[in-house]
């Protein structure tokens, strides 16, 4: 039979190659040709526990992973439990039969067959592989070619091991699932890999970070690539040190991105009240996970929106996007460096786990991304704080015949620290009418993404929207699907055709922090809200049901 | 040296001990000057306090950074533009409070930046409290019956964090202060100077100082001569107390790359972006 979706989800303990398996099959489904989304779900810890990866795959566009799966492999007891009804009506449940008491599927002595190698717990992903090519008849030589490719160490033993557990699961359900050829091999790319590559594309200089999950993996790549593009990647003592160094490197003209979640952000804070003031352009990349504080550290979660639009003390513009998808990450992640340059005040490219650690199959133009440059003052004598009518005074930087001042205090135009009330009120002003400029300036860009001609109208933004489009997909839903890009300033100019509609929000925060956004800023009329906070991606079939019910 | 004042109104207390460290900065800048360095690429920094208004004071290139971050952003100048001297005002709450880690920090890592830190003990802006450096005792409006905790030794904290070149000077002896200045702005690597510096409102120590602080006659050579004379409790030694050469931060991050001047242009980094986003 031929499906839509073929899914495939691995489970096992940490260290066991879980999500290796999950992206090598992800690899197999591009050597056909497919698009496919990849979901990693882990626990926060190094060895043990339970990890899961599941990949959708299609000839079409897809957005998200399924949680039926047509080939579950599982590799321990624990993973055998969870996983077992995650099974579509006509799949396949292996596992691994040296560490599964099971009453259901088929057993396959994954580990006996492993212990002959040198390090036999890193084969169990290699076995997967070896069980989903035989499923859908993917040719030993491709499979061979394939892991000589994904696992560059130890490939005669893994490619014999995958030869074994290949030819004794064949008999069984060998070719029992056809996976049909799509029309273009893509790379697919996790969230984080595409933003830190949109950074770059944008002019990156510099990027500082203290690790955090779910962002530490744009630090970790970023500082891989270092040497090669010539980019300075520190990570320093904390998130305030972060912030404060990344105003300092703004200072000398340096392209400036920092990187955190919830709590490192919530150092961050005060610094960006620092770079709103001195007018320093900074970029931070707030990836959510649930909180409050610790929270649930390797999750997703949409409930640190409001804390974003208000994130510093006192008054200033911060802009804010957030991507609907990985391809949009990238261009987006430049876009937001440009904009914080043109405007030299601090951004936010919210995002989410989801969004960081899942990786799907992109097209992506790399000629299409901005590349930030800052409005640069003439010749002759230098003020700072220049009043203009945008709002936006010229930058120099060091070393310079004139003399630069940026200040934390309240300023005068040359810079230097007042009181007076009239230069605080004109300063004041003069700072925030940057965000009437911005605002004439989004209006020539695309500030919402629009899915869908006609139907019920969904509201969502970020990874949801991902979720959500895929579940009008998989229901044959008849609506339009609205993501909002840039939450601030909020493009109500887009949004306000639709205040006389009544409105669906899907969001994953349980205070309805987007749906009430939309109701007090864009006026907009919210019928039903979708909601989850348990930390984990809508499912696309249970989010369709749920759509159904009120569309 | 005209130039390098400002318009602003000084509102430092008459026979503030800011003065002296203003003024010897002044000289030290137009030492440095005669030395071969350029005025264009010099960056101040400062934090927040008393201290800080010599930014408003100063019309040299400069940041008036937050409360204690100060040494961050200093950091961040240095890191940017590796080819600016970065020289960070800090008052004794900034580096020895607030800012503690970042000083640590910038030590560890031997940071190519000097920081100057007035040692006045006390909070003044904010009308006396007790700061990092007071003595055990000291009566403030947040401790009216006098702090109940030992004062850091910040020279000995910033030896034992690894700073390459500590030295302490004292505002009333102008010149001293102006030789210190410049050395450890020539010093490759992080340079740190305390300041003893009296707050003529709520701290005033000419007197004591006048008595106890001394020059040394010497350079301590070694790290145990260097502790020693910084655990001296008698006399207050001023001068350059340990001076060393070590890898310096940003030259091992980068080498001789500077990630400004040396940019990858925009065509290029697209083209490589291009290949890893092709399916191979």
């Amino acid at each position: 039979m031929s499906l839509d979706v073929f899914t495939f989800l691995v489970g096992g303990r940490a260290g066991e190659g879980v999500k290796k398996a999950g992206s090598v099959a992800a690899q197999l489904f591009i050597t056909k040709g497919r698009y496919v989304f990849q979901m990693d779900d882990y626990m926060s810890l190094i060895r043990g526990g339970h990890n899961f990866s599941v990949v959708s795959t299609s000839t079409r566009w897809i957005s998200s992973q399924y949680l039926k799966a047509d080939l579950v492999v599982c590799f321990d007891q624990r993973s055998y439990d969870k996983h077992k009804t995650h099974l579509s009506k006509a799949g396949f449940l292996i596992y691994n039969a040296d560490k599964v008491e099971g009453d259901t599927g088929i057993g396959i002595p994954l580990s006996k067959e492993a212990k002959s190698y040198p390090r036999p717990d890193l084969m169990l992903g290699v076995g997967a592989v070896a069980i989903l090519a035989a499923l859908i008849d993917y040719s030993k030589d491709m499979l061979e070619m394939l892991i000589t490719e994904e696992y560059p160490f130890g490939i005669e033993n893994n490619i014999s091991y995958a030869n074994k557990i290949y030819n004794l699961v064949y008999p069984e359900i060998g070719g029992l699932i056809k996976i049909n050829d799509g029309d273009k091999r893509r790379t697919h790319i996790y969230g984080n890999y595409a933003i830190a590559l949109g950074a770059i594309a944008g002019g990156l200089d510099v990027y500082y970070a203290y690790p955090m999950t779910p962002a530490s993996s744009i630090l970790h790549y970023l500082a891989a690539l270092a040497e090669d593009y010539g980019l300075a990647i520190i990570h320093p003592e904390n998130e305030i040190a972060v912030i404060n160094m990344a105003v300092g490197s703004a200072f000398t003209g340096a392209k400036t991105i920092v990187g955190t979640s919830g709590g490192g952000f919530a150092l961050m804070t005060e610094g960006l009240s620092f770079a709103g003031m001195v007018e320093a352009p900074v970029l931070c990349i707030l990836s959510q996970r649930p909180g409050p504080a610790t929270g649930v550290p390797t999750y997703t979660a949409q409930g640190d929106l409001n804390f974003a639009l208000s994130a510093g003390h006192g008054e200033f513009l911060r802009i804010i996007a957030s991507p609907g998808t990985i391809e949009e990450a990238f261009y987006l992640t430049a876009k937001m460096l440009d904009l914080v340059w043109k405007y030299q005040t601090p951004g936010i490219l919210l995002i989410e786990k989801h969004l960081s650690e899942s990786a799907m199959t992109v097209d992506i133009d790399v000629s299409k991304a901005a590349w930030a440059e800052p409005e640069l003052a003439m010749e002759g004598s230098y003020k700072r704080y220049i009043d203009t009518y945008t709002g936006i005074s010229p930058m120099l930087f060091p070393p310079s015949k004139e003399v630069i001042k940026w200040n934390s205090h309240e300023h005068d135009e040359f810079g230097i620290t007042t009181e007076e009330s009239k230069i605080v009120s004109q300063m004041h002003e003069k700072r925030m009418r940057k965000i009437e400029s911005l605002k004439s300036y989004l209006k020539g860009f695309k500030t919402i993404n629009i899915y869908g001609e006609r139907g019920a109208i969904i509201l969502t933004y970020g990874s949801t929207t991902m979720s959500v489009l895929e579940a009008i997909k998989f229901g044959n839903l008849e609506a339009m699907v609205i993501q909002i890009i840039y939450l601030n300033p909020l493009p109500i100019w887009e949004l306000k055709k639709y205040s006389s509609k009544e409105i669906i929000v899907v969001e994953q925060s349980i205070g309805c922090q987007f749906s009430n956004l939309i109701r007090e800023k864009a006026g907009l009329s919210v019928k039903n809200v979708i909601n989850a906070y348990d930390g984990r991606p809508f499912d696309p079939i249970d989010l369709a049901n749920k759509l159904r019910e009120v569309i | 040296m005209n130039d390098l004042g400002t318009y602003a109104e000084n509102t430092w207390c008459p026979g503030c001990g800011n003065f002296g460290i203003l003024n010897a900065f002044k000289k030290a800048i137009i030492e440095l000057e005669k030395k071969g360095y350029n005025k264009e690429t010099l960056v101040m920094t400062s934090g927040i306090g008393c201290h800080a208004k010599i930014f408003d004071y100063l019309n040299i290139n400069s940041v008036y950074a937050l409360h204690g971050r100060d040494m961050a952003t200093a950091q961040g100048i240095k890191i940017g533009n590796p080819e600016l001297k970065v020289i960070d005002f800090a008052g004794d709450g900034d580096a020895m409070g607030e800012g503690l880690a970042h000083v640590i920090f910038a030590a560890k890592r031997n940071s190519d930046i000097t920081i100057i830190m007035h040692n006045n003990g006390v909070y003044a802006l904010t009308t006396g409290q007790y700061t990092p450096l007071s003595r055990k005792g000291w009566k403030g409006p947040s401790t009216p019956s006098g702090s109940i905790e030992e004062p850091f030794n910040a020279l000995a904290l910033l030896l034992e964090a690894g700073a390459s070149f500590i030295a302490r000077g004292y505002t009333a002896r102008i010149s001293h202060l102006v030789d210190l200045i410049v050395q450890a702005v020539e010093h490759k690597g992080f340079s740190f100077i305390e300041v003893l510096q009296p707050c003529v409102s709520w701290n005033n120590t000419y007197d004591l100082y006048n008595e106890v602080v001394a020059e040394l006659d010497y350079e301590p050579k070694t790290y145990d001569d260097a502790m020693a004379v910084l655990k001296k409790r008698d006399k207050l030694p001023i001068g350059i107390i340990y001076r060393t050469q070590k890898s310096i931060f940003h030259r091992e991050l980068l080498g001789d790359h500077h990630p400004l001047y040396n940019k990858m242009p925009r065509e290029k980094r697209l083209e490589k972006i291009k290949n890893i986003l092709e399916f191979k």
